[in-house]
């Protein structure tokens, strides 16, 4: 068989399949997130096996050693920021590292670990503007800027509202991987396992064994140790999700429709905004909001920002109902927040 | 020789897992590049052809094989290992949801997988005879996937797209010389792999294709 032959054989035999795109792309995401995931979770038992090693050997002689050695792994690169933190909010960067203190504006790196006390929570800013909320008495091991493992308690990540998904983030719990389709959802460990409530948009959940399951608005998923996956429904609001109020992250209100800042509001405490008519509706589109709302749950904002108009709005079951305040009240065409921009 | 290039390519194989596993991100690319569309072409018609199937299927396959990469020890080619992975994975999700045909390949039957897979061939098989022009073309396809995916690829752009060794050193990130000499590897291999797995009959098989 000479060179030709091999050509015409190749020829007659003709391409081979190529995947489609849209796979190649998903299972490439999908498989990306689990190798991050591996890597993270091979650093860490090398950290312990090494941490033994330490304990059984000449204490005094390996710290010696350790404190010339570089770190195993430490932060490779900025990959998020610590946007919002109230109360304990610590970060470690290794192993025998300490954990730090951190407030505000803080930049983590890859492989850094964040923890909250039982009164702190913090929220991060991951990139594609992703945010991640923690609860109280949660930890998180930043595997990169599109893996989060969640280690302890409980993580809301808002992708931003519409359909189009904003950057990739997989969540890694101990039974399995979360991924986000355009959504807001909230994640916590269990003693039993993961649940998951999805409040917005869709969640792709990869189980341990591969298994896929999809989880859509309203939806919440428990899924145990064992991997058997319990489907039930769930509010968008209420008690349960306070927490999530009371860890919003400051966004810039200055210069915003007022129609604007009510449906941010409304999405934050898992409602809808609805005109009383639309008069209403135009008015508030016409309405320029200033200052600065820093600092407050999306309730307070509500009042503060709606004081200086003649627009009232009102909790009602899932409804953010929008109506008139005062029909003698004459609006400007700007309005002014309690605390003043800075 | 063959020894030679099966000794290289396991240790390439090695070398690729210990920079996947120490947290190489192009050699997890390399990694998919290399495995992704083989293993999809492996499990696409042993699942009737059902893409959905195959992208779950593949994406298990492939995960599970990441997780025990570290236990990978070489006794087949990395490429084997992971199709026999994927295997079970055909053979599991076909018991999970009952409702795809199993589709049961030439290329399944022991002795032509175990050819195909050490690409070492029966006497006794006569395929170019046995089984008509599609299924010894697919055969002709499926030994191609059995090469390092540089080889696969590289003659299949200079003999199917036409693609000059210029143009196939920049599709791979390597300079022309060594294009070429990738190149002219990748034709011996697939020669002798034709040869190993069609026997006696691989002279026949351009004439069975009617080419």
């Amino acid at each position: 068989m000479n060179d030709a032959d091999i050509e015409r054989v190749l020829r007659s035999a003709g391409p081979r399949d190529k995947p489609p795109v849209a796979v190649e792309r998903a299972v490439h995401s999908r498989l990306r997130a689990e190798w991050r995931a591996l890597v993270a979770e091979g650093h860490r038992h090398r950290q312990r096996r090494a941490g033994f090693a330490l304990a059984a050997g000449l204490l005094a002689a390996a710290v010696g050693v350790w404190v010339a050695m570089p770190r195993p792994t430490g932060p490779a690169g900025v990959v998020a920021t610590l946007a919002l933190a109230t109360g304990e909010v610590r970060v470690r960067s290794g192993w025998l590292d300490g954990w730090d203190s951190v407030s505000s504006g803080q930049a983590l790196a890859s492989g850094q670990a964040v923890r909250t006390g039982s009164a702190g929570r913090g929220v991060l800013t991951l990139p594609g503007g992703v945010s991640a909320r923690m609860d109280h008495d949660t930890r998180i091991l930043l595997a990169g800027g599109d893996q989060v493992v969640l280690e302890r308690g409980a993580l809301y990540v808002d992708a931003g509202p519409g359909p189009t998904p904003a950057a990739p983030l997989d969540v890694v719990t101990p039974a399995g991987s979360l991924r986000h389709v355009g959504t807001q959802y909230e994640v916590r460990l269990l003693e039993s396992g993961v649940r998951l409530r999805v409040r917005e948009g869709r969640v792709e959940w990869q189980a341990k064994n591969g298994a896929v399951e999809h989880s859509g608005t309203g939806e919440q998923l428990t899924i145990s140790n064992d991997g058997s996956v319990e489907r039930a429904s769930t509010s968008l609001y209420g008690e349960s999700w306070d927490w999530i109020a009371a860890a919003t992250p400051a966004v810039d209100i200055e210069g915003l429709p007022l129609a604007q800042f009510l449906s941010w509001a409304a999405r934050e405490l898992g409602r809808e905004v609805v005109y009383a008519t639309p008069d209403i509706e135009s008015e508030a589109a016409g309405i320029v909001v200033h200052g600065s709302i820093s600092g407050l749950t999306p309730l307070q904002a509500l009042d503060a920002v709606l004081a200086t108009t003649s627009v009232r709005a009102e909790v009602v079951e899932g409804s953010l109902v929008v109506g008139v305040q005062d029909p003698a009240f004459q609006p400007s065409v700007t309005s002014s927040a309690a605390k003043p921009a800075t | 020789m063959v020894s030679r290039r099966v000794d290289q390519a396991l240790a390439d194989d090695r070398q690729l897992i210990r920079r996947m596993l120490a947290g190489d991100e192009q050699a997890f690319e390399a990694f998919f590049n290399s495995y992704f569309a083989r293993v999809y072409r492996f499990a696409l018609p042993r699942l009737n052809g059902d893409v959905e199937a195959t992208r779950e299927v593949v994406q298990s396959a492939l995960t599970k094989a990441m997780r025990k990469l570290a236990d990978f020890r070489g006794e087949s080619g990395l490429f084997t290992w992971i199709c026999q992975i994927c295997r079970h994975e055909v053979v599991d999700y076909i018991r999970a949801r009952r409702r795809t045909r199993h589709v049961v390949l030439i290329d399944d039957q022991p002795d032509l997988r175990l050819a195909i897979e050490s690409v070492e061939a029966p006497e006794e098989y006569d395929l170019v005879r046995s089984y008509g022009r599609a299924e010894v073309a697919r055969l002709v396809r499926v030994v191609l996937d059995q090469l390092p995916s540089n080889y696969g690829d590289a003659l299949e752009w200079k003999y199917m797209e036409g693609d000059s060794v210029e143009v196939i050193g920049e599709r791979l990130g390597i300079g022309t010389t060594a294009a070429q000499s990738l190149l002219a590897r990748a034709r011996v291999a697939f020669r002798e792999a034709l040869e190993k797995v069609f026997g006696a009959e691989a002279d026949d098989v351009a004439a069975s294709l009617g080419a």
